[in-house]
């Protein structure tokens, strides 16, 4: 008996590290890795998932070995006549295919890239394709904006918001020390992994509080102190609330952290008549009121004596508005943009909350009571030996409340409020987990360095007439439409996709039309599955040229695939990869190095490790050289193999195998990691796992390193975004572009809170469907079992999750469903005026009377198991025509149902 | 000799069902046959609901119901509290089942296997279990026993602990010697009110949870 270390990056809070025990050449079970349990935030756990790898790897559904298509007519209802090809035939098939289709730079007539991957399921697909992001880099021009649901189904305006004020990708609380968290809709129990779940039961040994505020009772709510049954997409009006209630009814003196606001915070920045900053003439630099001396003075002033931060002043200054537009200004009246805030917040109070979220005044008005009396305002605490504020009340977001129309409302009333008490970006407060569109991806204090206007340095896509990207090379248009996106290694996959799906082969208002690609690749994703409109999908997939797709099992996508590539599931490939120091949720580590993932056992079926796939590939296209430049460079690791302590670079134009390779880039990492002390080899990787040396704890705020730059979060005013609004409007009204008007009214310097509901009925309205028709909303839910994890064909992970409420079918409100007639596990027809599902009933009382829940997303009718599950899908159900984008390029993950007992 | 015990706090099951998922892995269980459950509890009615996750398993009580009823001789108990099934002596009566309050055991009549055909790795590891018999949880006895060979504490060494507790991501589960004052489960016995699940039946069980403070 051996055990074997690995790890586990099924979802995106990995990777956890684990043990496999082999026996007698089976890989027999699963077990945690108890010596790293000081350095991982999981300490060595695995979740349910992890459980489920053994069958997912001897799951005799697998694909065997490569399949080929022998009907070329492509349908949901057509039998693609799949036969049994090798390896070599296929990767002939593939090469040929990708030579033919590389023409000049790989661009099409269109300036589209003839070449489209798709990947799936969040961050983790990059744990196990090994190099086949070099091969991709040494391609060229890939249009990576037709992925499958990440994007536009995540956390997104988190994801735009987050990195431009505070380079979070994701916020998370800073729970080992948080004494209250406020929760809208995050489900840390389902989806925050093992260390998710693993820190807030220590929190609750501690005692902490955590109020659950979202339509249905979650899994997190069931071990909250607290659930509140809020009205879908209405939490934006709840955050607003207590904005008001800090700023309006309590004293603010008390309510708010006025240093922090003063010397972090543009609060103090004066607002010209034209809404922009008032600045000084000569420098351009805000100006602020020193009320010492009573004197404007520029915001970097050294001798200001006291922010203003209330009142109206008298000051001479010059606006800057888009497009360098400038109007000067002489003894005008200027406010600080946090007097603003407060006239701008009066009108959201909680009886006008209270009556839009459907929660009680009371309940709005005493929570935001609990977070200033749990904020300790003006104490401090030692961290790395470093004295920083302490203020343990964080407030987190879950995936449907941030994305689509209001993902940006709440995104800010979040941010603002948690600026207010001064706990952003603090011990105990609302920190950010790691950053993806800006660099480093695993340093986030390296990334930040001194920008315009005392705030920290933001390359936002460019708005002005002379760099706007006029022709976009994506599909999605993204760095034309979504300045926040930036145009870094991961903004396609934050980009708007059902916007490149939607205009594919399709007539659009003044853009040329969109090109379907020559060759598509498809890793680890079903987009039939997990992408809205369905049937528009397949529609559309129908129609590639050459589609090819690494497969597990047949599926829903790869049905309609030309060719098919097994690849090696989990346990069977090898992989280096990074471990901390922080990733995309609350997973904060100790330390932080490289940990190896590696074959536990022989392969179980003719498939292939993702490394020799691209090496073969690379090598067959002729791209060798630029395939091993890449890796050279860094692009797997962030790694170079060349280093100043050692040199193990691959030599241009040589074909390596995958151990070579491999072995390499962990001598590299670690001479790296150990400045130059310590090389381990593959051998000593496979032996021990991981590599790691200690992370500083205090580098996961980024306190320290604003006070050390004297920079200022962008916040409360957003004036740059109001800027970079009007320059992206004049720029698409000049090429007389108008179907993104509707987005472009939320670039606001204080967005107003937006009526979902309203938005989704007018959209109802214009297609012709009436919204009364329509009674409940319809949301979705995840169960750990599956959150990511690509393993709805993993029997045992089923049976599990038949054990949480709603998996088998759809929640219902227990009182209105008696109403109904309806008893548990009736089947009901739940109808969108699009579509139409069937699902098994679940009454329960945790459901709002005016919401249906979803859990997971299935409705499977190719994949083996999973297609008899008979689990609905939402994404049935919805329709583009209503389901309206938001300025950020998401739509929000709910549809408006009606629910009737089948007779 | 110590007794062997778990504590279990509600206040912590997410009801992930990973010990569950971990204990079939380990114990190469098949379809149905699971020896921990996680069954999901609602109380209240809206708005004021909760929802709670009551891990279940085999009590290992200190007077057993199911000893005394068994005909063949196969189930018994241990000097540590252990209540063990002797697959080849179990002659699949269930009159176990039957006498066990808790309803804690299985009966697998027929070999039931995930796939069909079975995989390689259930062709190979079902091997370990016999059909036509009662299974049930025995904490994991070989992990404890070949542990205490090798110098390890249960409990606190994860090698001779059961599969279910080392596994559990939530911190909820908590095993040691309830006779050793100094042991985590006693002193959480000791410091927290807890709960043995139907007390009028007097078994005695070596689960004791620690019920929701709200």
């Amino acid at each position: 008996m051996k055990k074997i270390p690995t790890y586990c990056n099924q979802c995106y809070n990995g990777p956890d590290l684990f043990n496999v025990v082999v026996e007698d050449g089976i890989a027999r079970s699963i077990e945690p890795n108890p010596a790293c349990k000081d350095i991982s935030p999981a300490e060595g756990k695995v979740c349910v998932k992890a459980y489920g790898l053994l069958q997912k790897m001897y799951n005799p559904n697998r694909i065997k070995s490569p399949l080929l298509r022998t009907n070329p007519k492509k349908g949901r209802h057509e039998d693609p006549g799949f036969k049994e090809i090798s390896w070599d035939e296929a990767l002939a098939i593939l090469t040929e295919k990708l030579k033919e289709t590389r023409g000049d730079e790989g661009l099409d007539e269109a300036g589209f890239p003839r070449l489209a991957v798709i990947m799936g399921q969040a961050a983790s697909p990059a744990a196990y394709s090994g190099t086949f992001p070099a091969l991709l880099s040494a391609w060229g021009p890939i249009d990576y904006t037709l992925g499958a649901g990440q994007g536009i189904k995540c956390y997104h305006s988190e994801h735009l918001y987050g990195e431009y004020w505070h380079r979070c990708f994701i916020a998370a609380s800073d729970t080992p020390r948080c004494k209250l968290l406020v929760s809208f809709g995050h489900n840390t129990n389902a989806s925050g992994g093992a260390a998710g779940v693993l820190r807030h039961a220590r929190a609750r040994d501690r005692g902490y509080k955590r109020i659950q505020i979202e339509p249905h009772l979650s899994a997190t709510a069931t071990t909250s102190d607290e659930w509140v049954p809020i009205r879908v997409k209405t939490d934006a009006a709840f955050l607003y609330a207590m904005v008001h209630v800090l700023l309006c009814e309590m004293d603010r003196g008390r309510s708010c952290d006025v240093p922090y606001l003063k010397r972090r915070t543009n609060s103090p920045y004066l607002v010209g008549p034209r809404g922009y900053f008032i600045r000084d003439k000569r420098s351009k630099s805000p100006l602020v009121w020193d009320l010492a001396d009573a004197t404007a003075k520029t915001h970097d002033a050294l001798d200001i004596g006291d922010f203003a931060l209330e009142g109206e002043y008298t000051v001479s200054g010059v606006e800057i508005g888009p497009d360098g537009q400038e109007w000067e200004h002489e003894n005008v009246s200027c406010k600080p943009s946090f007097q603003r805030l407060i006239e701008f917040i009066e009108q959201y109070t909680p009886e006008w909350a209270a009556e839009i979220c459907d929660v009680p005044i009371e309940t709005i008005r005493r929570i935001a009571h609990e977070i200033v009396e749990n904020a300790h305002i003006g104490e401090t605490i030692e961290i790395s030996g470093e004295t920083l504020p302490y203020r343990p009340v964080a407030i987190t977001l879950g995936k449907t409340v941030n994305n689509g129309p209001g993902g940006y409302q709440v995104c800010w009333a979040r941010t603002v409020l948690t600026m207010l008490i001064g706990a952003l970006e603090v011990p105990g407060g609302t920190i950010g987990a790691s950053q993806r569109l800006n660099k480093p991806h695993h340093d986030r204090w390296s990334s930040i360095w001194p920008g315009k206007d005392g705030f920290m340095q933001n390359s936002l896509n460019p708005t002005d007439a002379k760099n706007w990207s006029a022709s976009p090379q994506n599909r999605a248009r993204y760095e034309q439409l979504l300045p926040l996106v930036l145009n870094t290694g991961w903004s396609p996959f934050l980009s708007n996709y059902p916007l490149a799906w939607l205009t594919m082969e399709d007539d659009w208002e003044n853009i040329p039309r969109t090109t379907l690609p020559e060759v598509v690749l498809l890793y680890r994703a079903n987009p039939s599955i997990s992408m809205y409109f369905t049937n528009l999908i397949e529609e559309k997939m129908a129609k590639f040229p050459f589609f090819a797709c690494m497969g597990y099992t047949l599926d829903e996508t790869n049905h309609f695939a030309d060719l098919i590539l097994p690849d090696h599931t989990d346990l069977e490939g090898l992989q280096l990869f990074r471990i901390g120091p922080s990733v995309h949720s609350e997973s904060y580590w100790t330390s932080y190095g490289f940990a190896l993932r590696q074959p536990v056992v022989e392969p179980v079926v003719n498939s292939m490790d993702m490394t020799d796939f691209s090496t073969e590939v690379a090598d067959r296209v002729g791209l060798l050289e630029d395939y091993n430049g890449a890796i050279n460079a860094g692009l797997i690791l962030g790694i170079r193999l060349k280093g100043d302590a050692s040199d193990h670079e691959l030599q241009a134009g040589k074909k390596y195998d995958t151990e070579e390779i491999w072995d390499r880039l962990c001598k590299a990492a670690t001479m790296a990691l150990s400045d130059g002390k310590e090389e381990r080899g593959l051998s000593w990787f496979q032996e021990n796992g991981y590599y790691a040396v200690p992370y500083p704890q205090i580098r996961h705020y980024l306190h320290p390193v604003m006070v050390r730059w004297g920079l200022r979060y962008e916040l409360p005013y957003q004036e740059n975004i109001r800027r970079v609004g009007e320059e992206l409007a004049n720029r698409l009204h000049e090429n007389d572009i108008h179907w993104w008007d509707d987005q472009l009214v939320e670039y606001q310097t204080f967005p107003e809170c937006e009526d979902f509901t309203k938005i989704w009925e007018d959209a109802c309205r214009q297609v012709g469907a009436d919204p009364a028709d329509y009674d409940f909303w319809l949301v979705n839910t995840r169960s750990m079992q599956f959150a990511w994890g690509s393993n709805v064909a993993v029997p045992m992970m089923a049976e599990a999750a038949k054990r949480v409420s709603g998996f088998k079918g759809a929640l219902i409100n227990r009182s209105v469903a008696e109403k109904l007639g309806i008893k548990e596990d009736d089947i009901i027809t739940i109808e969108s005026f699009h579509g139409r599902v069937r699902a098994r009933a679940v009454p329960r009382e945790g459901v709002r009377p005016d919401t249906i829940v979803f859990t997971g997303q299935f409705g499977h009718w190719k994949t083996p198991f999973a297609r008899d599950l008979g689990i609905p899908n939402l994404n049935v159900l919805t329709d583009p025509k209503t389901l309206v984008m938001d300025s950020g390029g998401s739509l929000a993950d709910v549809v408006k149902v009606r629910v009737r007992k089948e007779v | 000799m110590p007794r062997w015990g778990m504590v279990v706090d509600l206040e912590k099951c997410t009801g992930c069902q990973t010990c569950s998922v971990a204990c079939k892995v380990e114990n190469a269980l098949g379809p149905m046959t699971d020896r921990v459950v996680v069954v999901e509890k609602e109380m209240g009615t809206y708005p004021n609901v909760q929802r709670i996750h009551i891990p279940k398993r085999c009590m290992h009580c200190a007077d057993p119901k199911c000893v005394g009823v068994c005909p063949s001789g196969a189930t018994q108990q241990r000097d540590d509290g252990i209540v063990t099934v002797d697959q080849d002596m179990c002659v699949g009566c269930r009159y176990c089942m039957m006498a066990c309050p808790y309803n804690a055991r299985v009966f697998q009549a027929v070999e039931q296997s995930y796939h069909s055909p079975p995989s390689k790795w259930e062709v190979q590891r079902y091997k370990e279990h016999t059909v036509g018999v009662v299974g049930k949880c025995d904490f994991c006895k070989s992990r404890i026993d070949e542990g205490l060979q090798g110098g390890l504490k249960p409990g606190v060494d994860p090698d001779a602990t059961p599969m279910c507790v080392i596994s559990c991501i939530g911190t909820a589960l908590t095993f040691g010697d309830l006779d050793d004052p100094a042991s985590e489960v006693s002193q959480l016995i000791e410091s927290r009110e807890t709960v043995q699940f139907l007390p009028e039946m007097q078994t005695d069980p070596s689960i004791y949870y620690l019920p929701r403070r709200r």
